[in-house]
C-alpha cells in the first residue's frame, strides 16, 4: 500500500512508518471473517457480529425467534444458511419475518439422530451457517469434530437445544463448549384484549461467552409487528 | 442405430428405433430408414412410435456400444477427409472446401462419403453439405445426399422450425418456447428480426441462435490460437488396457484442463483427443460439444473415443488399411483445447450472492440430499392461507420455486378473510398436536354450529408446552373458519375456531434465576370438539 500523504523529503521516517505499518496490518481483516448482525442482537454479542469457524449455543424459551435473527444477518449478505430438524415444525413465514431471504435458507427436516452429525459435517462445508437442533445422547467426539469442521470451512455453527419435543427427540444438551451461548428467557406479550391479536413481544435475551464475551450481558430484543 | 444392428444382425431391414429415457418417459431418439417411412420420427413416445409401426424393435440407448460402432465410420471418412469433428457418436463434420475441389465438387464429396461408408457395411448413412453446422445437419437428415449450394443455405433453413436451434444454444429450451409464443415460429421469420433487436431481448444465446438461423455457423466468436502451454498430457504407467483405467486418469486430466481455462478466461468447445501405446502406436479425434464443454461432457468424449480404440480389436468390420488399431495398452493420454474462446460467462442474479457461496451451498446440500432424500432438503415458498401451517409452501431443494407456487395458486397476496393476524409463530405443527383447552369450570372448551365458544378458555394442556401447559392469562380470537362447507355429501365439512393463547407455564426447563414463570403463546384451533396446537411463538 502506497502512503502517498506523506512528505516525499522525508525518506527514513516514511520507511519507518511503512514498516510498521506492514507489521500492525492484519493478514485477514477481522471483518471480513464476521458477519454483522442486527443492532438488537449485535449489541450484546461482542463486535456486534458473528465470527466466521465459531460455535454458538442457543437454548431457551424464544430460541427458535434467536436463530432466525441469526440466520437473516447471513442470508443478508448474500450467503446461505441451512436448518437441520428432527421434525418438521419449522414456521417458515416467521423466518421470513425475522428478515430471512426464503431462498437462500434450506431447511433438512426429520434427520434421524444416528445420522445428525454427518449431515451437520456435510453442511459445514458449504454453507455459511448451520443451525442444528441437538439431539438427545451427542457424543463428545462428534461435537468436537464439528466444531473443528466449522473452524476449517469458516462457517458459523449454532446448536439449538430445544427443550420438549411433542415428537419424543429433542430435548439434547451440546455435550461441548461453544463461543457464545444465547439464552432466551421469554418476555412480556402485548396486551391481546386491547389489540385484539398477538402484535408484538420483547423477548428477554442472556449472552454469555468466553474471553471478552466472558461478561453475561442480557438484553431486549423487540419485535413489533 | 447401427451398433445395434451389428449387435443382432436378424435387425437388419427391420425397422428399428432406439429409445432413450427422457422427460417424458421413453423417447425415439433415433430412427432407421424402414421406420421413418412408416411415421416413426424422433421425440415420439415408444408407445406412439409402436403405434405407427407394427413389428417395430425397440432398442435401449447406448452410448458406448454406438462409439464402438460409430469408429469403424470415423476411420473410413479420415481417408478421404484430413480434419473432422465428432459431435457426438453417429454425427461427424468436416469442412469441405479442401476436400470437394480436390473430390471435383461437393456432389462428387458426397457420393464418395457414402460410398466408403456403405463399404463398412452401414447403409443407414445419411449427407448433408451446406453452409454452417446447423444447416449441414438439417440436411443430413432429409434425403440420403443433400448438398446446399453455397449461399443458399438461409432459404434452406427458412421453412424449418425454430425448435432445431434449441440443441445447440445455452437455454435453447426455454428460448424456442419464447419464441414460438411470440409468433415466431420458423427459422425465417426469426431470421428476418434485426439482429439489434435480437441481441436487445435475448442475449447473447439469442443472437448466437439468431445466426445459425441466418446460416452464418459459428462466427460468434473469434477462435484465439492455443497456447502450447494449454495442452494437458499425463503418462499412465503401468499403461492402461482397460476403459475405465483410462477414464479415470482422463477425469483428472480434463478438471486440469478446463480448470487452467476457467483461471484464464476461455472456455472452449472443441477438444483433441490423443492417445499414444506403448507400441508407439498414436491416435488422434478431435471431439467438438454445443456450447462450452464441462469436465462431465469431455469425460464422456474421452471415454466414448478410449472405448472405441480399446475395443477395436474385437470389431467385426475393421478396415484393413486402416493402421491405428490399437495393439496394447495406453501410456499417455493428451487434451489439446481446439476453438478457444474468451469465455462471456453466465449472467448471475440481480440480488448479488456471491456464485461460489451459492455454488459450495449447493453442493452441501445436494450431499446432504443424497444422504437422506431429495424430499428432506427444503426451502419455503410463501403461499396464501389462514393458518401458518397453509401459508407455506415447502419446495424440494433444486426444484424450480416458481413452479411450485404456479401448482398451488394460492395467491399470498390476496386478502384471505379470517386469516389469523399478528407475527407468525417460529414452530407449525403439521399435523397439529392434540391438546386440552378447558374453561373456568374445568369443562373442555366446545363451539356451536354458529361458532359460538362455550366458555372462555382459561386452562391449556398440550404435551409440547414446557410443564404440560398451565393457566391461560391471555386470549384473542376466536377466528371462525368454514372449511370445505361445500362438501355435505361426504360430511368433510368442518368448523375451526382458533385462538392465539398465552399461557403462563409453570418453571419451564432451565430458565432458572428467580422468575420461574414464563408466558408462551400459542394457537389453539378446536375442530368437532377436539382441542389441538397448531403453532407456538417460540
Amino acid at each position: 500500500m502506497e502512503l502517498a500523504v506523506l512528505p516525499r523529503r522525508d525518506d527514513e521516517a516514511r520507511e519507518h512508518l511503512e514498516q510498521v505499518g506492514s507489521l500492525a496490518r492484519p493478514l485477514v481483516l477481522a471483518r471480513e471473517r464476521s458477519i454483522e448482525l442486527d443492532e438488537q442482537l449485535g449489541a450484546l454479542v461482542p463486535g456486534g457480529a458473528l465470527t466466521r469457524g465459531s460455535v454458538l449455543r442457543v437454548t431457551g424459551a424464544g430460541a427458535t425467534s434467536v436463530t432466525f435473527t441469526l440466520a437473516s444477518a447471513v442470508t443478508a449478505v448474500g450467503e446461505w444458511a441451512a436448518v437441520v430438524e428432527l421434525d418438521s415444525t419449522l414456521g417458515a413465514l416467521a423466518a421470513a419475518e425475522a428478515g430471512v431471504a426464503l431462498e437462500q435458507f434450506a431447511v433438512v427436516r426429520r434427520v434421524p439422530p444416528a445420522r445428525w452429525a454427518t449431515v451437520v459435517a456435510a453442511l459445514l462445508e458449504g454453507v455459511s451457517l448451520v443451525v442444528a437442533e441437538v439431539p438427545r445422547g451427542v457424543r463428545l467426539g462428534d461435537a468436537r469434530r464439528l466444531i473443528a469442521r466449522a473452524r476449517e470451512r469458516e462457517t458459523v455453527l449454532v446448536v439449538h437445544e430445544r427443550a420438549a419435543s411433542p415428537f419424543g427427540h429433542g430435548a439434547g444438551v451440546w455435550p461441548a463448549e461453544a463461543a457464545l451461548t444465547v439464552r432466551a428467557v421469554g418476555g412480556a406479550w402485548g396486551d391481546l384484549v386491547a389489540d385484539g391479536h398477538l402484535t408484538d413481544r420483547s423477548l428477554r435475551v442472556e449472552v454469555e461467552g468466553r474471553g471478552v464475551a466472558a461478561r453475561a450481558v442480557s438484553g431486549e430484543l423487540a419485535r413489533a409487528v | 442405430m447401427v451398433a445395434a444392428r451389428v449387435r443382432e444382425p436378424e435387425l437388419v431391414g427391420a425397422p428399428v428405433a432406439v429409445v432413450e429415457r427422457g422427460d417424458r418417459g421413453l423417447v425415439v431418439r433415433a430412427v432407421s430408414i424402414e421406420a421413418r417411412r412408416e411415421g416413426v420420427t424422433r421425440g415420439l413416445r415408444r408407445r406412439e412410435a409402436e403405434a405407427r409401426c407394427a413389428g417395430l424393435a425397440v432398442v435401449d440407448a447406448d452410448d458406448t456400444s454406438d462409439a464402438r460402432a460409430f469408429d469403424v465410420v470415423v476411420r473410413a471418412v479420415e481417408q478421404l477427409v484430413p480434419l473432422l469433428v465428432l459431435d457426438r457418436p453417429g454425427r461427424l463434420s468436416f469442412p469441405t472446401r479442401g476436400p470437394s475441389r480436390y473430390f471435383g465438387g461437393d456432389d462428387a464429396l458426397a457420393r464418395r462419403v457414402l460410398g466408403v461408408v456403405h463399404d463398412t457395411g452401414i447403409d443407414d448413412v445419411r449427407v448433408g453439405i451446406a453452409d454452417g453446422d446447423l444447416a449441414a445437419g438439417l440436411a443430413a437428415r432429409a434425403t440420403d445426399v443433400l448438398v446446399v449450394p453455397p449461399g443458399d443455405s438461409p432459404g434452406f433453413l427458412a421453412p424449418w422450425s425454430v425448435g432445431v436451434v434449441a440443441p445447440s444454444v445455452d437455454g435453447g429450451a426455454e428460448l424456442v418456447d419464447l419464441l414460438v409464443r411470440l409468433g415466431l415460429r420458423t427459422l425465417g421469420a426469426f431470421a428476418e428480426l434485426p439482429e439489434a433487436a435480437v441481441l436487445a431481448r435475448f442475449g447473447l444465446p439469442g443472437v448466437y441462435a439468431h445466426r445459425l438461423a441466418r446460416g452464418e455457423g459459428m462466427q460468434g466468436a473469434t477462435p484465439v490460437p492455443v497456447p502450447p502451454e494449454l495442452v494437458e498430457s499425463l503418462e499412465l504407467d503401468p499403461p492402461a488396457v482397460r476403459v475405465d483405467e483410462a477414464a479415470f486418469a482422463a477425469k483428472a486430466l480434463a478438471d486440469r484442463l478446463l480448470g487452467r481455462l476457467d483461471d484464464l478466461g476461455l472456455s472452449c468447445s472443441r477438444v483433441v483427443v490423443e492417445a499414444e501405446t506403448e507400441h508407439g502406436e498414436r491416435m488422434t479425434r478431435c471431439w467438438r460439444h454445443d456450447g462450452a464443454l464441462t469436465p462431465a461432457t469431455l469425460v464422456t468424449r474421452v471415454r466414448w473415443q478410449l472405448e472405441a480404440w480399446l475395443s477395436g480389436r474385437a470389431l467385426p468390420a475393421t478396415p484393413d488399411d486402416v493402421d491405428d488399431v490399437i495393439t496394447s495398452g495406453i501410456t499417455l493420454l493428451r487434451l489439446v483445447p481446439d476453438d478457444v474462446v474468451p469465455a462471456i460467462g453466465r449472467q448471475l442474479g440481480f440480488w448479488g450472492s456471491d456464485p461460489a457461496a451459492a455454488d459450495r451451498a449447493g453442493r452441501a446440500l445436494a450431499r446432504v440430499q443424497g444422504m437422506l432424500d431429495v424430499e428432506a432438503v427444503v426451502t419455503a415458498v410463501p403461499a396464501g392461507g389462514r393458518t401458518p401451517s397453509e401459508r407455506v409452501h415447502w419446495v424440494p431443494w433444486g426444484e424450480p420455486r416458481d413452479v411450485a407456487v404456479d401448482l398451488a395458486p394460492r395467491d399470498p397476496a390476496a386478502p384471505w378473510p379470517g386469516a389469523v393476524p399478528g407475527p407468525a409463530p417460529a414452530r407449525v405443527f403439521d399435523p397439529p398436536l392434540p391438546a386440552e383447552l378447558l374453561d373456568a369450570d374445568g369443562a373442555p372448551v366446545t363451539v356451536s354450529g354458529r361458532g359460538d365458544a362455550s366458555g372462555a378458555p382459561a386452562v391449556l394442556r398440550c404435551a409440547a408446552l414446557a410443564g404440560g401447559g398451565g393457566p391461560v392469562v391471555g386470549v384473542a380470537g376466536p377466528w371462525a373458519h368454514d372449511l370445505r362447507w361445500w362438501d355435505v355429501r361426504n360430511h368433510r365439512q368442518q368448523r375451526r375456531v382458533l385462538w392465539q393463547v398465552v399461557v403462563a407455564t409453570g418453571d419451564g426447563h432451565d430458565t432458572g434465576e428467580g422468575d420461574g414463570e414464563s408466558e408462551v403463546a400459542c394457537l389453539v384451533a378446536v375442530t368437532r370438539g377436539r382441542a389441538s396446537v397448531e403453532a407456538i411463538y417460540d
